[in-house]
């Protein structure tokens, strides 16, 4: 530090006679074409054009990720036709498989919460966790239930469809018995959930299909309603939330003083909580890192390229900092057990790594990397000085 | 002022900063001013109700001490709020009590149908000297490494000032930020010396306007502070200048011209000057006032560490827009006696704003922490300890431990007194 004050007298010094002489251009203005904006090392004030990063993200990122899941969830609405009219081993495992499936290309939608599904409560009434098993069992006796009302958001979405798919009955020849018996309606609840999930997924996607995108797209100031600054909330957010507090945090116990192992991700399932937690992983670096949803080959401007454009100039970058931290997450989470349940009740310290792994990159996100690009998280509408 | 205080209402920064919060942030020595729930917003009708009168120079005294006292109040309500140009307000208003300013142009002055055309000069100049007070020192605050030489935080700022129409793609250069750095510093330092000084006066005042215009551009949240300043600077001109708007306005309307005729034929004529004689406190009050000033700003030297890190003598100072802070904080609770811990959900008590506010300034931490030590004993929990991970990162550095995570916060008591359980910054900042 010191050194470095020194030298940047001197560049001050000389930044200042060329003001007063006949003012030469001291800097370089160097236009990056989008292939080599990641390996750009120059001391230069590079170009960072906000609109393509906005534009990537919407066709590359968002869009894809929501028409991928929605793919998965047609397909897994037939399985459950399939099942519902015949309530086989095979097609219970059948169902199963693609649930699972579905709700790993979920980890890449749910971070973007914003516009319709920001409206509609989508992530909530999605993947909202613990189930509510009671109200589940009632809304199914009482066959009288409005999933839009709050109360009804843990007895819908991936939550209700891993009880239902796991958690009715102990063994898989009981659940049969029971989606056997259509006067029980367990048949007609796990449909009645799937179409709502199928009704809000349209939804959203129609937004980002219509006017929404362009939108989104021009909308490059910097202030609270922006998109950047919406988008680089939303995804702050989810990766504290979403990700650190309801995959680790909670369940570990980390706001509980004990853990609280039926708070894990998909709970009745039991062997998942892994797997889904390491695709979020997957989404969460692929958005940083700007990487296509469809083409994992295809890199496009991103929350990386930005930080590295402000921080031109500098050795030591925030962007890869954050990259080894977010590696550093994975790798903890790797160690773990495929059954977080098992995990927490064996050996919870190891859980607990893990959130100290993954808040450390919270940190990186919500001081420094805020900080670099001057993104508020809160906007509280007051006055500075 | 009236501006201002409309301004607050509008924004419903009544209900969200002084109703809404379930716990407030006390000034040290101030725990016992609190805010009313709805009953706040009557504060604001007061003040509202004593601006005009002062503007309308109606019972100016009463006016004029009773905005003070609650304007000041509820400032005190929360530290969460703190801004300079507040602060500057409350000084100002105080030092107008003491001034008879409403003895000329004014309803009082019609009522009594005698004005005073003179008042001793020590009183018009000791807000001068104010005004001086608060350039200076913001401008000597300024001078040090992070400001002068890596431009921080005007970097971080103007960079994401992009937005800003036609100049906003010039922001983002270097040279920008260093030469909005040094001019800001060498503007805040000099520019009282020549509002001071006749011959440049008028230039000077030029820059004032293009300098407090050019921050609400850059800066648009920075609100009223620009025009108090801008109509600040005019108290440097002379009588004749002030005189000359007044008759300006005079033509404006007839009506007021009319009833104000007999002070318009005192505008223009020179004779029978009536001097205004303040009673004997009122020049101690001023000496005592400008002590405080000149030295508070200074009481960081008694402690330990960095300034813009600790914090420990930073406010009421004029240190204006130096730091881009961004802290991180979240509180331990355990039961010393079982061992067992929990994270509070820092949103379960503080908005959004008090949160932000919270995480980088040490008294705030403290005082939150004690808050979560009493709310939890009140539980049932018991042998309550409570600690933090706190991370701040400062004027575009890498984040840092801010508080010593083994230091059990609820055994700490505020005072003035260094605070050993904050983490030194590890790095130098060098300067005044």
């Amino acid at each position: 530090m010191k050194k470095s004050i020194y030298f940047k007298l001197v560049i001050l010094l000389l930044i200042f006679q060329g003001c007063s002489g006949d003012s030469d251009t001291i800097e370089i203005i160097e236009k990056t074409d989008q292939s080599n904006v990641s390996d750009n090392n120059s001391k230069s004030t590079a170009e960072f054009d906000r609109s393509s990063m906005l534009s990537f993200w919407a066709d590359s990122i968002i869009l894809p990720s929501i028409i991928g899941f929605e793919n998965e969830l047609n397909i897994f609405n037939e399985n459950v036709a399939n099942f519902t009219a015949n309530p086989n081993a095979n097609n219970l495992s059948l169902l199963r498989e693609q649930w699972l499936t579905t709700y790993k290309k979920w980890q890449y939608v749910e971070m973007f919460d914003m516009g319709v599904a920001e409206e509609i409560f989508f992530k909530n009434r999605m993947n909202i966790f613990p189930a509510n098993v009671e109200r589940i069992e009632r809304n199914i006796k009482n066959q009288k239930f409005n999933f839009d009302e709050s109360a009804n958001f843990a007895a819908q979405g991936f939550t209700a469809l891993d009880y239902l798919l796991f958690g009715v009955e102990q063994e898989d020849d009981t659940i049969l018995t029971k989606y056997s018996d259509s006067s029980l309606n367990y048949d007609d609840y796990l449909i009645q959930v799937t179409s709502k999930m199928l009704e809000l997924t349209v939804l959203v996607k129609a937004q980002w299909e219509g006017d929404y995108r362009d939108s989104f797209v021009q909308s490059t100031d910097n202030n609270a309603t922006s998109s950047i600054n919406m988008m680089l909330n939303d995804f702050v957010y989810y990766f504290e939330k979403g990700y650190r507090a309801n995959k680790f945090g909670i369940p570990a116990g980390v706001f509980s003083g004990g853990p609280l192992p039926n708070r894990v991700e998909a709970y009745h399932g039991e062997m998942y909580s892994k797997i889904l937690s390491l695709e979020a992983t997957t989404a969460i670096e692929n958005f940083f890192n700007g990487i296509a949803y469809n083409d994992p080959e295809t890199l496009g401007p991103s929350i990386k390229d930005y930080l590295d454009f402000v921080e031109s100039g500098l050795a030591e970058r925030l962007s890869e900092r954050i990259n080894e931290k977010l590696q550093g997450g994975r790798t903890k989470i790797n160690e773990l057990n495929t059954n977080f349940i098992k995990q927490i009740e064996d050996n919870n310290t190891s859980m607990l790594h893990t959130y100290d792994a993954i808040q450390s990159t919270v940190i990186l996100f919500k001081v420094d990397m805020l900080q670099k690009l001057n993104v508020s998280v809160d906007y509280a509408d007051a006055d500075g000085d | 002022m009236l501006t201002t205080l409309i301004r607050f209402w509008a924004n419903g920064w009544i209900h969200t900063l002084y109703i809404e919060p379930e716990f407030h942030f006390k000034y040290y020595g101030f725990s016992w001013v609190t805010d009313f729930g709805n009953y706040t917003y009557l504060l604001y009708v007061i003040c509202i109700i004593s601006s005009i009168g002062i503007i309308l120079g109606y019972r100016y005294r009463l006016s004029i001490f009773l905005l003070f006292l609650l304007f000041t109040y509820t400032e005190l309500i929360d530290k969460t709020t703190y801004l300079n140009h507040y602060y500057f307000t409350s000084c100002i208003a105080l030092l107008l009590c003491f001034l008879p300013a409403a003895h000329y142009f004014s309803l009082d002055a019609l009522k009594k149908k005698k004005t005073i055309e003179a008042i001793p000069s020590w009183m018009v100049d000791g807000i001068k000297l104010f005004l001086c007070i608060v350039y200076f020192y913001a401008g000597i605050a300024k001078i040090n490494s992070d400001w002068l030489i890596e431009a921080q935080p005007l970097s971080i700022w103007l960079t994401s000032k992009y937005d800003i129409p036609l100049i906003g793609e010039l922001l983002k250069y270097k040279l920008i930020h260093y030469t909005a750095s040094w001019s800001g510093m060498l503007y805040d330092v000099f520019i009282s010396f020549f509002l001071l000084y006749p011959k440049t006066r008028k230039i000077a005042f030029l820059f004032v306007l293009l300098f407090h215009i050019m921050t609400k551009v850059f800066f648009p949240s920075i609100g009223m502070f620009p025009f108090i300043m801008i109509f600040g600077a005019t108290i440097f001109f002379d009588v004749k200048w002030h005189k000359n708007i007044l008759l300006h306005l005079h033509y404006l309307g007839i009506k007021l011209t009319q009833k104000f005729d007999f002070l318009k034929s005192k505008l223009t004529s020179k004779k029978s000057i009536t001097l205004f004689k303040p009673k004997k406190h009122v020049l101690p009050i001023f000496l005592t006032f400008f002590f405080i000033q000149l030295l508070l700003p200074f009481r960081y030297f008694a402690y330990p560490g960095e300034l813009f890190w600790n914090e420990q003598g930073y406010r009421f100072s004029w240190r204006v827009m130096l730091m881009e802070k961004k802290g991180y904080t979240t509180f331990k609770i355990k039961d010393s006696v079982s061992q067992k811990t929990f994270y509070v959900d820092n949103t379960d008590f503080l908005t959004p704003f008090q949160e932000r506010q919270m995480s980088f300034q040490p008294d705030f931490i403290l005082e939150y922490a004690h808050y979560l030590a009493d709310h939890f004993e009140n539980q049932g929990h018991q042998n309550i300890q409570v600690f933090t991970d706190s991370f701040v990162a400062l004027n575009g550095r890498s984040s840092q431990r801010f508080i010593d995570p083994s230091t059990d916060l609820s055994k700490e008591i505020e005072s003035f007194k260094h605070k050993k359980w904050v983490l030194p910054l590890e790095d130098e900042i060098y300067g005044l």
